[in-house]
C-alpha cells in the first residue's frame, strides 16, 4: 500500500507545507489550529497528570460532561461525513465524486478527534485491552466500541479505494451500514439507561443517526462552500444544500417527537423536559434548525451556506452537551442535602479538550489541503 | 433500646453470620435491613465506612440522606442511610463493557479494580447513585498525602495501594460492597457495628433463622425504586 501520494499527501508537498508553517506562511487558520492543539494538549496533560478530580467538573452526581459531549459530537460528525459520502455517491455521483476523498478524510479525522476526547475522559485508557480479553455482550458500550473500530477500519478501506478510483458498490454499502450500526449503538448507549428518563428512549439511536448526518453534512457543506467561494463553482454546493435541508427537516421531526414524548412522561425525572421546553423549542428547534433551513432556502450562495452550516455546527455541539448533561439534572434522590437541580459548568481543562479535538480536525484537514491531497486524486497504485 | 439489648442483637447477627459462612457461597444471600425508625442521623456508619475502606474526599459508600415525608402541613423528616443496594437484578453490571463489575454467587456486586477502565457507565446506570469515581484526590493534598491515605484499603480482601498504578483504585468506579473483606473473616459490616441507634442489620436472607429474614417477614418493609425491577437487597423498615 502506498502511503505517501495515496493515503497521505506527496512527501515533497508535505515537507513544503511544514516548511511554510515554520517560516510563518501557514495562514491564520492553520496557526489557530496549532494553537488549539497546543492549548488542548496542555489541558489533556493536566487531566492525565493532575487527575480528573482536580481538573474537571464532573462528579459522582454528573459523571459525564464536556469530554463525553465532545466525543459524541465528533463521532457523530464523522458518521455524518460517511452518510454524506454514501448519499452523495448514490444520488449526485457526477457532482459529488471529486469531493469524495475529502469527505471521507473528514470522517476519519473527526473519528480520531472524538477518540482523543474519550481517551482523556477514561480513568484508565491503558486498560482498553480488556475489551478484547473480557468482553461484555450485554453492554451497549462494548458494542459501540466494536462497531466504532469496524467503522474506522471500513472508512480506511473506502478511503483507500476512493483514492485509487477503485469503486466497489459492496464496499460503499458496507461503509454506510457499518456507520449506521455504529451510531445506533452510540445512541443506545444513552437510550438504554432506564434510570435516567432524559436518556431512556428507543428514539435516541435514530435521533443520533440523523443528528450525526446533520452535523457531518454541515461540516462537508462548509468545506465545499469555502472552496466554491474561492473557485466560484457553485454547482458543487447543490447536493450539499439539498442533503443539509433533508437532515434539518429530519432532525426537526425527531427533536419535536422527543420533546413531546418527554412532556407526556409522568415519572420522576421527566420534569426536565417541561423545564427545558422553551429552550428546546426556541433554541433547539427554531434557532438551530429552522433558521439554517430558511437561510439555505433563500440564500444558496457560499456565504449563505457558510452561515447556515456554522449555525448548525455550533448549535449541534450545544445540543450534544445539553443531551449529555441534562440527564443528570434531576437528582436520583429527593433529599435535603441534595440540590433541587444539579448544575454543571465545564472546567477550563474540559474546554481545552474540546479545543484539542477541534484543533486536530482543522490542522489535519488544512495540512492535507495545502499539501494537495485533494487536488488531483491519485490514479491506481 | 438499652446497651444490653444492642449487644444481644450484635451477638445474634454474629451467630447468623457464622452459620452463613459455614454454607457454600452459592447458598448465601447477603442482605441488609435498615430500620428508619431507629436511625438517628448521627453519620457514624458513614464515618466508620470511610475509615474502613479509606475512601477519598467526595466519596461516601454509605451517606445518610435527610428525606422529607408526607405533605404540608403533615410533614416529617427521616434519615435515609443509602449503601449499595446489591441488587439482585443490577443495571450496573450489565452495562460494564469489560465485565469489571459482576454479581457474585452470594449476591454481592463487586468491582475488579485492576480491570475497570473508568468509563463511569456504571455510575450512570445505577438508579441509586451508589457508585462514585475515585478521582485520585487526598484529604491533605496530592503531594502531601498522609501515610494512612496511601495505605492498602484491604477492600475485597486484596491489596490496592493508591500510589500503585496497576492495582490502584484511582480512576475506577468504587462502591459499598457490604465489607466483603470483613464478612469473609466472620466480622459484621462496619456500618452495622458502628450504628449508634441499632438501626442496621446484616445477615443471610437464605437462612430462615437469621434476624434479617425475621425482620423482613414482619411486613413493614420497603425497597427503593421497586418499579425499576432491580430487586434491591437492602430493605428499609418503616
Amino acid at each position: 500500500m502506498t502511503l505517501f501520494g495515496l493515503l497521505l499527501p506527496e512527501k515533497e508537498r508535505l515537507a513544503t507545507t511544514f516548511r511554510e508553517i515554520v517560516a510563518g506562511r501557514g495562514g491564520v487558520a492553520l496557526y489557530a489550529a496549532i494553537a488549539g492543539m497546543l492549548l488542548g494538549g496542555a489541558g489533556i496533560a493536566a487531566i492525565v497528570f493532575l487527575g480528573h478530580g482536580r481538573t474537571t467538573n464532573t462528579s459522582t452526581l454528573v459523571p459525564w460532561g464536556m469530554q463525553i459531549a465532545t466525543y459524541v459530537y465528533f463521532a457523530l460528525v464523522s458518521g455524518g461525513c460517511i452518510f454524506t459520502n454514501f448519499l452523495g455517491t448514490q444520488f449526485f455521483r457526477r457532482t459529488y465524486e471529486p469531493l469524495a476523498s475529502r469527505v471521507i478524510f473528514l470522517g476519519l479525522v473527526n473519528a480520531l478527534a472524538g477518540f482523543l476526547s474519550l481517551a482523556s475522559e477514561l480513568g484508565h485508557v491503558e486498560r482498553l485491552f480488556w475489551f478484547i480479553l473480557s468482553p461484555n455482550p450485554t453492554s451497549p458500550m462494548f458494542w459501540m466500541s466494536v462497531w466504532y473500530t469496524a467503522d474506522i477500519a471500513i472508512l480506511l478501506v473506502e478511503y483507500y479505494n476512493v483514492r485509487r478510483h477503485h469503486h466497489s458498490k459492496g464496499l460503499l454499502y458496507a461503509s454506510f451500514i457499518i456507520p449506521l450500526i455504529t451510531y445506533c449503538s452510540l445512541g443506545s448507549l444513552f437510550g438504554a439507561v432506564s434510570s435516567l428518563p432524559y436518556y431512556y428512549s428507543a428514539l435516541l439511536p435514530v435521533y443520533f443517526i440523523f443528528a450525526g448526518f446533520l452535523a457531518g453534512n454541515a461540516l462537508c457543506a462548509a468545506v465545499v462552500a469555502l472552496r466554491a467561494a474561492k473557485d466560484g463553482c457553485r454547482e458543487l454546493l447543490r447536493p450539499f444544500i439539498r442533503m443539509q435541508k433533508i437532515a434539518l427537516a429530519s432532525v426537526f421531526v425527531l427533536a419535536f417527537c422527543r420533546t413531546i414524548i418527554g412532556l407526556a412522561g409522568s415519572g420522576s425525572g421527566y420534569e426536565i423536559f417541561r423545564e427545558t421546553m422553551v429552550t428546546d423549542l426556541v433554541f433547539g428547534m427554531v434557532v438551530s434548525l429552522v433558521v439554517p433551513f430558511l437561510i439555505l432556502t433563500y440564500r444558496k450562495s457560499p456565504g449563505g451556506v457558510l452561515l447556515a452550516t456554522a449555525i448548525v455546527l455550533v448549535t449541534q455541539f450545544i445540543a450534544r452537551l445539553d443531551l449529555v448533561v441534562r440527564g443528570f439534572r434531576v437528582p436520583l434522590f429527593r433529599v435535603y442535602d441534595m440540590p433541587e437541580r444539579i448544575g454543571y459548568t465545564p472546567s477550563v481543562a474540559e474546554l481545552l479538550v474540546l479545543l484539542a479535538s477541534a484543533g486536530t480536525v482543522l490542522f489535519l484537514y488544512l495540512v492535507a489541503e495545502r499539501s494537495g491531497l485533494f487536488e488531483a486524486p491519485a490514479k491506481g497504485e | 433500646m438499652d446497651m444490653t439489648a444492642h449487644m444481644d442483637i450484635m451477638a445474634v447477627m454474629k451467630a447468623d453470620l457464622e452459620r452463613a459462612l459455614a454454607k457454600p457461597l452459592d447458598q448465601r444471600r447477603w442482605a441488609m435491613v435498615i430500620d428508619l425508625r431507629r436511625c438517628i442521623g448521627c453519620h457514624a456508619c458513614t464515618t466508620g465506612c470511610m475509615s474502613e475502606n479509606l475512601t477519598p474526599p467526595h466519596m461516601q459508600y454509605r451517606p445518610v440522606r435527610e428525606e422529607e415525608t408526607g405533605r404540608f402541613p403533615a410533614t416529617g423528616l427521616r434519615f435515609l442511610p443509602r449503601p449499595c443496594m446489591q441488587c439482585d437484578n443490577p443495571g450496573c453490571t450489565r452495562v460494564c463493557p469489560v465485565k469489571a463489575t459482576w454479581k457474585r454467587e452470594d449476591g454481592l456486586v463487586t468491582i475488579d479494580y485492576r480491570k475497570c477502565i473508568g468509563c463511569r457507565y456504571c455510575l450512570v446506570a445505577c438508579p441509586y447513585g451508589a457508585r462514585s469515581t475515585d478521582t485520585g484526590e487526598y484529604y491533605t493534598g496530592e503531594f502531601h498525602a498522609r501515610t494512612y491515605e496511601v495505605e492498602n484499603s484491604g477492600e475485597y480482601g486484596k491489596t490496592f495501594r493508591r500510589r500503585s498504578h496497576w492495582h490502584s483504585p484511582v480512576g475506577n468506579a468504587r462502591k459499598c460492597h457490604f465489607c466483603i473483606h470483613r464478612v469473609e473473616k466472620g466480622e459484621l459490616t462496619r456500618c452495622t457495628t458502628t450504628c449508634l441507634g441499632g438501626a442496621t442489620f446484616f445477615g443471610d436472607l437464605n437462612d430462615p433463622k437469621a434476624l434479617v429474614t425475621k425482620l423482613i417477614a414482619k411486613g413493614n418493609v420497603f425497597t427503593y425504586k421497586e418499579e425499576l425491577g432491580t430487586r434491591p437487597m437492602v430493605f428499609y423498615l418503616l
